[in-house]
């Protein structure tokens, strides 16, 4: 048993070693060893377009994960209350977004959206007052968003409903009983509960933002996310560069990870 | 304000994403489907049952997915099961957190560098060239349904590990005792206590994995070196270089048909596994 | 170090560039990625000063669209020191991406390189900018051989200004070939699935691999008959078990030694037989594609100032030198032929004889438009 986890874990490791070890190649090919360096380190640290990316996923990360996250709460908390149609209506969308395939996500949303903001942008440029440039409507940042947005909400709605569903009902009620507005109740019965669950589908869901590839392929319009430069990055022969990108993105997470322990510790302790 | 007018309010932005970014773009695949090619790509619009006719020419692109994504799911199980039993049941709970990061830590690394890794892992400079050395010659990787499917389990195996570990670790410790105490043999007590226990974990392990390789693009493009083509594969052909927008939106549909089938069915028949399973626990 | 030449006139330059090849370097010396860098950095700061762009602010981007192994690194390095502008490089694989991107929308592309026969589509699409040539004072018109210019000008206007031209061939690694190279598309594809059975390559890219099974039998690289096309889809098919891989990126393969045979691009193949001596680049005897890509502008690009800035900058004779010895494809432009060393002017994969190229043919405008080539690729992948 322990020999084969240790098998398991060295077949999850090589390949990452591999990537971090590649990162110090003083050559010019991801895939020939010549000589320590940290150069491809410096290259990528002032290499604008690589920060920019990294910029623009993060942003995209962080706002699709927390609009999800508010969004998907929401909805989850008002579905508690509602049966019916809306119910049913509502419960087959959140069924259908997380189980449609990301790469059929980002084609409908590619050709949905330009064939729509083919027919607005004219009428919205004849509406707008003459004299101003009028919006235009394109794929972009926005769009990008909206997609990750849509089924990460949908699965915010599952894992929330999970911990709503599980709540003592008698909780909520006693609160209305004694005159709480259901906004305090809310504030400080209900959320308090489903707090864990929210955080949990925002990791989640910034996780997924952040890696995803396919949608942002083909919503992101003139954006360059990471996995879109890096993935235009291994189509024209990897430099080094990317591999010292992935391990320093694996070193942040290391991290951000180690603090957010060490956090949970001191303050469970002050807790105790 | 009303409970119910507060409830549509709760439900408006979600509401209205689900329309602008789902219900609109799924119908415009529908109409798209039933279109014709423009002659330099893009859609005119028409009610034919052209696109789904020709459908027949991507039968390869969907064999290989139905056969790939679930002997994907099955291998990534079978490797993945094991990992989270120990984890679970066997490791001291002070190792078990860091032990279980370690299998996420991975994950956090873009699949695309990863599977990098890969190309040269599995290229003539990687495995085969060890192999060539201890004597096995002429072994090529890269580039095969080998090479896709150990793509698939690596970049999976995470998201197996996860939910099995969860459902074995809340398994009661005291029932496994109580089945050895009872005289039951190790693999029997494996077979009628702690596998029907964590079926919850394996279906959702499961259920992940499948829907994300029905929809696979990225391992079969950097590992299959255009030889093994996925549905996913052939929609990013469609879209984005013969641009054909009608018949790419009919492999779409038939893709996320396939899907609701496969699924409804699954989960049919983890349903009936989740009532056998309150036999066991009756019994 | 790059202050102190900083006032050394271009004639200097180009001298002292000829000094460092006279002397006692090989070529594969002189090619190799030391030999340029050291040349790099002293044309980069010739190139310094703002003389030679656009005059006024061009921002701090621009992004290009093009092709694999296909620019000098350091003159990208070199544009950004003398303008400030970053440029950042998308590879494509095929002109249809490319189209396909495009009419998309919103592809971000400040600069693309289109190949010869798209232009039309592009014009007829109204997805391309017609150029103002005031905008461009490095481009010299009547320097430009007429045979791979002309294709930039639809219906008298300038919609782009040619990059460089070339052929596609095979690449051959010899040493598994008991030393011997081959000549034709028909041997290309029996000893792909023979002696080479899992070794070969063909591009993702219809119009040179169903272009390359159309000269096997001596049809036409543009035909569109669809007779013709069904007999090289059947020998796709049969092929497909023994091929490699499908990809437009093959440079990877050869070098590490995974792949012995491939459809090539004569740059590509300069550069691989550069490096690694037994790997031959070689045109099919049958025929074969003659090309010449473009720099243009698309209608959508956000950075236009900057767009044009990197396209004169590249059409600068000694930056499009350097270029051609960093990519390997001969230029139409005989100001920059004149600064090319007598061993690139002599060599031939980038100048191949008459004779050799006689038969081969520019790609035909239909050929990119066709529903018949473009599904029989994208059936041949999915087979």
């Amino acid at each position: 048993m322990r020999i084969y986890a240790t098998c398991v874990y060295l077949f999850l490791y090589t390949p990452i070693a591999i990537i971090a070890l590649f990162s110090f190649s003083a050559g010019r090919h991801a895939s020939q060893f010549q000589g320590f360096s940290i150069k491809w380190y410096g290259k990528a640290l002032s290499n604008p377009f690589v920060m920019d990316a990294l910029e623009t996923s993060l942003m995209v990360a962080v706002a699709s994960a927390f609009l999800a996250s508010v969004f998907g709460t929401m909805a989850a908390v008002a579905l508690q209350g509602i049966k019916g149609l809306v119910r049913t209506v509502f419960d087959s969308l959140i069924y259908v977004a997380v189980m449609i395939p990301g790469i059929v996500i980002g084609i409908a949303t590619l050709i949905g959206l330009v064939t729509v903001f083919d027919q607005l942008n004219p009428l919205v440029s004849t509406l707008w007052p003459t004299g101003f440039t009028p919006p235009k409507l394109h794929m972009g940042m926005g769009t990008l968003i909206a997609a990750h947005t849509v089924f990460l909400m949908a699965l915010v709605v599952i894992i929330v409903r999970a911990k709503l569903v599980g709540m003592d009902r008698a909780l909520t009620e006693a609160s209305s009983d004694l005159y709480a507005t259901p906004m305090r109740t809310f504030q400080q019965v209900t959320l308090p509960i489903i707090f864990p669950a929210i955080l949990a589908g925002f990791l989640l869901s910034f996780t997924f933002s952040f890696d995803d590839f396919i949608i942002a392929f083909f919503v992101a319009g003139s954006e360059t996310t990471l996995p879109i430069y890096i993935f235009s990055s291994i189509r024209r022969g990897v430099t080094p560069e990317i591999n010292a990108i992935g391990t320093m993105v694996l070193g942040v997470s290391l991290l951000m990870l180690i603090t957010a322990q060490l956090l949970l510790q001191t303050g469970g302790k002050k807790n105790k | 304000m009303t409970q119910q007018a507060r409830n549509w309010l709760l439900l408006a932005p979600a509401g209205t994403l689900f329309l602008v970014m789902l219900i609109i773009p799924l119908t415009v695949v529908l109409i798209f489907s039933f279109g014709e090619r423009a002659p330099s790509g893009g859609v005119v619009p028409a009610f034919t049952f052209e696109q789904y006719a020709n459908l027949p020419a991507r039968w390869t692109a969907f064999k290989n997915t139905m056969t790939l994504a679930p002997v994907g799911t099955l291998s990534a199980l079978i490797i993945a099961y094991p990992l989270a039993y120990f984890l679970a049941v066997k490791v001291d709970s002070k190792w078990k957190t860091i032990l279980l990061v370690m299998v996420i830590v991975p994950f956090w690394t873009s699949i695309l560098i990863r599977s990098y890794a890969w190309i040269f892992l599995l290229g003539g400079r990687g495995i085969p060239m060890v192999l060539d050395w201890i004597g096995i010659e002429g072994v090529r990787l890269i580039n095969t349904p080998f090479a896709v499917l150990m793509g698939i389990i690596y970049g999976y195996l995470p998201l197996m590990v996860f939910p099995i570990f969860v459902s074995l670790d809340r398994l009661d410790k005291q029932l496994l005792e109580a089945s050895s105490d009872l005289g039951a043999k190790p693999w029997r007590t494996f077979l009628q206590v702690t596998l029907p226990l964590s079926i919850p974990g394996i279906a959702t392990g499961c259920m992940l994995v499948f829907i994300l390789l029905m929809g696979e693009y990225l391992i079969p493009a950097l590992l299959g070196g255009g030889k093994v083509f996925f549905v996913g594969n052939a929609l990013v052909d469609l879209f984005l270089q013969s641009r054909n927008w009608a018949y790419g939106s009919a492999v779409a549909v038939a893709l996320i048909v396939v899907m609701l089938i496969t699924i409804t069915f699954y989960m049919r028949l983890i349903g009936r596994l989740g009532t056998s399973r309150d036999d066991v626990s009756i019994m | 170090m790059t202050k102190q030449i900083d006032h050394i006139s271009k004639k200097k330059f180009i001298e002292e560039l000829e000094r460092y090849r006279k002397g006692s370097i090989t070529r594969r010396h002189f090619m190799n990625i030391t030999g340029l860098g050291a040349a790099t950095a002293v044309l980069g700061a010739t190139m310094s000063g703002p003389q030679a762009f656009a005059a006024g602010d061009i921002g701090d981007r621009v992004v290009l669209a093009t092709w694999p192994n296909y620019h000098d690194e350091s003159n990208f390095e070199a544009f950004t020191e003398a303008t400030g502008a970053h440029v950042q490089v998308n590879v494509f694989g095929s002109n249809e991406e490319m189209l396909a991107k495009l009419q998309a929308g919103g592809s971000g592309w400040d600069v693309y390189v289109p190949t010869n026969y798209t232009i039309t589509t592009y014009v007829d699409e109204g997805l391309i900018e017609p150029l103002d040539t005031a905008k461009l004072p490095n481009y010299d018109a009547s320097a430009f051989d007429a045979r791979y210019a002309e294709a930039g000008s639809v219906g008298g206007k300038l919609y782009a200004v040619p990059k460089n031209w070339g052929s596609t061939g095979m690449a051959i690694n010899t040493a598994h070939n008991g030393g011997k190279a081959i000549s034709s598309w028909k041997e290309f594809f029996d000893i792909s699935r023979d002696s080479f059975s899992g070794r070969s390559m063909v591009h993702d890219y219809q119009l040179t691999t169903i272009g390359s099974a159309l000269n096997y039998y001596g049809y036409s690289f543009n035909s569109v008959d669809e007779s013709e096309l069904a007999d090289a889809e059947k020998l796709l098919i049969d092929v497909k078990p023994h091929l490699f891989a499908i990809t437009s990126d093959y440079q990877p393969s050869m070098r590490n030694g995974d792949a012995w045979l491939t459809i090539c691009w004569s740059g590509d193949g300069k550069q691989l037989n550069t490096d690694i001596p037994e790997i031959h680049y070689v045109l099919g005897s049958e025929g074969g594609e003659i090309w010449s890509d473009y720099y243009a502008i698309p209608k959508s690009a956000p950075h236009k100032e900057a767009a044009y800035a990197l396209i004169n900058f590249l059409l600068d004779p000694n930056v499009n030198a350097k270029e051609v010895l960093a990519h390997g494809y001969p230029t139409a432009d005989s100001n920059t032929y004149k600064l090319l060393p007598d061993s690139i002017k002599n060599d031939p994969i980038l100048f191949p004889a008459k004779e050799l190229l006689s038969p081969l043919e520019f790609g035909a405008a239909v050929t990119m438009t066709d529903p018949n080539r473009a599904e029989l690729m994208a059936r041949f992948k999915s087979a």
